[in-house]
């Protein structure tokens, strides 16, 4: 479903957020901690910190529904995509690593951009990292503007 | 639960907050917010006119949850909501709208609030912070009520509406260290505001002007609310906007005296028995120099600077009924020599003094009517009473606004440092000095 300009966008310098939801239907939100898209399966590869947001990952199960959102901080430009979880497990040793260099960067892109150590302080985790399978089933524009919350095709993000 | 006071910081809108939401299929929904607004202890308030899935799917079950983040420390905040009503007016609703007001006058853009919508907060949690790089700072919420006491005494010890002022802002930079600082009143004819005090800038810019409405100063005034901006940094156009709001139609503008680059600014309305007479504005190079109970203590300040400035003015008056009438002392001799080219409009009150823009408005009229009388009678002593009283003025209704207006035209000529001075003879008497003879020209409508 996501064609090569959005996976690279989802895989580049983003700031992400995920929402899960308990039974009740409360939301939960937590800040993701790198994204990688696999385009044999189709599937997106989410990384999130149990540790820093027990709450939104314990509602992430298999088979519940979850939404991502993914925001290139110098501009602005910005997608959801929604989808189903296929798999939820603890990161291993290659997910780790790559949580370990999207924080790395992250941090020094914002740092660049002005805002502070004390700020990212808070922001980041690449602790506890779980990594969790998500089947993509729809894309949104969330560009601030007339075009947010617009239904996008899959390689509608120029 | 932690408690909402704990957070004021996050309730800046410096750095966006995020909202979730969940549809009819149990679909989560990510939006972003600019703003959420404390209420009270258990209450935010949101601005939710732009995002429609959000506002659908708190219409289906009343949940959201948000995350609020402190603009100055990063800290993280999740908050669990539950829809409680929508407001259209009250306190919150303008609080919120003059937000909005702001974010409109930096954007351009067309954003009129239609409702807030109160949410009644269940529980809220920090995020831990687990990728420490810098030690946070515990929250502290300073007591600033001793030096709010001890400005007040400064400020009640004042005899003259001249010296409050300074000492006002003398004592906000000295007390609270807010260095730059400035008193506007309202011009009582273009609806605008006009700068008569100013400390820790390198022009004090009386006579400055700012058009109702425009920048966070003609905001404060226009809807009689403070408004506060901590972080800057994120929005530097603004203050284009804001140098902008000094111009003057047909004369060379005075600049509002402005920092270059301010970080914060709050600017609070001076009201009076339901009446607006000033705005007291701040200023900092600083991020977050103005926060929430900086405003609670400037907000008492505001207040006791309003009714002393209001009293003091009427209070001269009253000082002046009884008193001798000495404004007719004969006359002293009128220096000769160079003439003094003063040239004056009709149409706006504007006066030239050797062809530099002076002033307009009231005190443009005053200086008109002081320098008329001295060119044909050599009178150099007025009377604030039979100002007041000489209807060619066309005075405003107010008897503080020509108190202002006096000090504002003296500290103007004073700053000028021309031909012509305007100086205190003694209680409700000023003199008038030139080193020339007044040549005028009065241009009509």
């Amino acid at each position: 479903m996501l064609g090569p300009k959005l996976a690279e966008f989802i895989e580049g310098q983003v700031m992400m957020l995920f929402a899960t939801r308990d039974a009740s239907g409360r939301p939960m939100i937590g800040r993701g901690s790198g994204a990688r898209f696999d385009p044999e399966s189709g599937s997106l590869q989410f990384l999130a910190s149990r540790c820093q947001w027990p709450r939104a990952v314990e509602e992430a199960q298999v088979g519940r529904p979850i939404a991502t959102t993914f925001v290139r901080a110098a501009d602005y430009k910005a997608c959801q995509i929604k989808g189903r979880i296929l798999d939820a497990r603890p990161a291993d040793a290659a997910c780790r690593a790559r949580g370990e260099a999207y924080v790395n960067q992250q941090l020094t892109q914002m740092l660049a951009l002005g805002v502070t150590r004390m700020q990212l302080s808070s922001t980041l985790s690449d602790q506890e990292l779980i990594c969790l399978t998500i089947e993509p089933q729809e894309i949104f524009e969330q560009t601030p503007g007339p075009g947010a919350g617009r239904r996008l095709m899959p390689e509608g993000l120029a | 639960m932690i408690p909402l006071e704990q957070l004021r910081d996050s309730f800046e809108g410096v750095i966006p907050s995020i909202i979730a939401t969940t549809d009819a299929d149990g679909m989560p929904n990510i939006s972003y917010l600019s703003h959420v607004h404390y209420v009270d202890e258990t209450r935010v308030a949101l601005s939710n006119q732009f995002f429609s899935k959000t506002a659908a799917n708190v219409a289906r079950n009343g949940l959201a949850t948000v995350m609020v983040v402190d603009g100055y420390s990063g800290q993280q905040h999740v908050l669990d909501l539950v829809f409680e009503r929508s407001e259209t007016q009250g306190e919150t609703f303008e609080r919120v709208a003059v937000h909005l007001a702001i974010l409109e006058s930096r954007m351009s853009g067309i954003m009129k609030l239609r409702a807030v919508d109160i949410y009644r907060v269940e529980d809220c949690r920090a995020v831990p912070a687990a990728h420490p790089l810098v030690a946070p700072e515990p929250l502290g919420l300073p007591d600033l009520m001793g030096k709010v006491a001890k400005l007040s005494a400064r400020m009640s010890g004042c005899a003259e509406p001249e010296t409050l002022l300074d000492v006002t802002l003398e004592g906000l930079a000295e007390i609270f260290r807010y260095c730059h600082s400035m008193i506007l009143v309202p011009d009582g004819e273009r609806g605008g505001l006009t700068t008569i005090a100013s400390r820790g800038y390198e022009q004090f810019g009386f006579g400055a002007e700012v058009p109702a409405g425009n920048g966070i100063i003609g905001v404060a005034a226009e809807r009689r609310r403070s408004v506060r901006i901590t972080d800057f940094s994120r929005g530097q156009r603004y203050i284009q906007a804001v140098r902008a709001m000094a111009g003057v139609e047909d004369a060379t503008p005075i600049p509002l005296p402005a920092l270059e680059k301010p970080l914060s600014q709050i600017a609070l309305p001076l009201v009076a028995q339901s009446r607006l007479v000033g705005v007291l504005f701040l200023e900092s190079t600083e991020r977050f120099t103005f926060r929430h109970r900086d405003e609670e203590a400037l907000t008492v300040i505001a207040a006791h600077l309003a009714t002393a400035l209001s009293f003091l003015s009427g209070e001269r008056d009253r000082a002046e009924t009884g008193q001798r009438d000495k404004a007719d002392q004969p006359a002293e001799d009128q220096p000769t020599g160079r003439q003094v080219a003063v040239r004056f409009y009709q149409r706006d009150g504007s006066l030239f003094v050797d062809d530099e823009y002076l002033i307009r408005g009231v005190p443009g009229r005053l200086l008109l009517h002081f320098l008329e009388d001295y060119a044909r009678s050599g009178k150099q002593d007025f009377l604030n009473r039979e100002i007041r009283r000489d209807r060619r003025l066309q005075l405003p209704d107010f008897k503080d606004n020509l108190e202002t207006r006096l000090i504002l035209l003296r500290r103007r000529l004073e700053e000028k440092a021309g031909p012509i001075k305007l100086e205190r003879a003694d209680r409700g008497r000023l003199r008038l000095t030139l080193t020339g003879r007044p040549v005028i020209e009065v241009i009509e409508d």
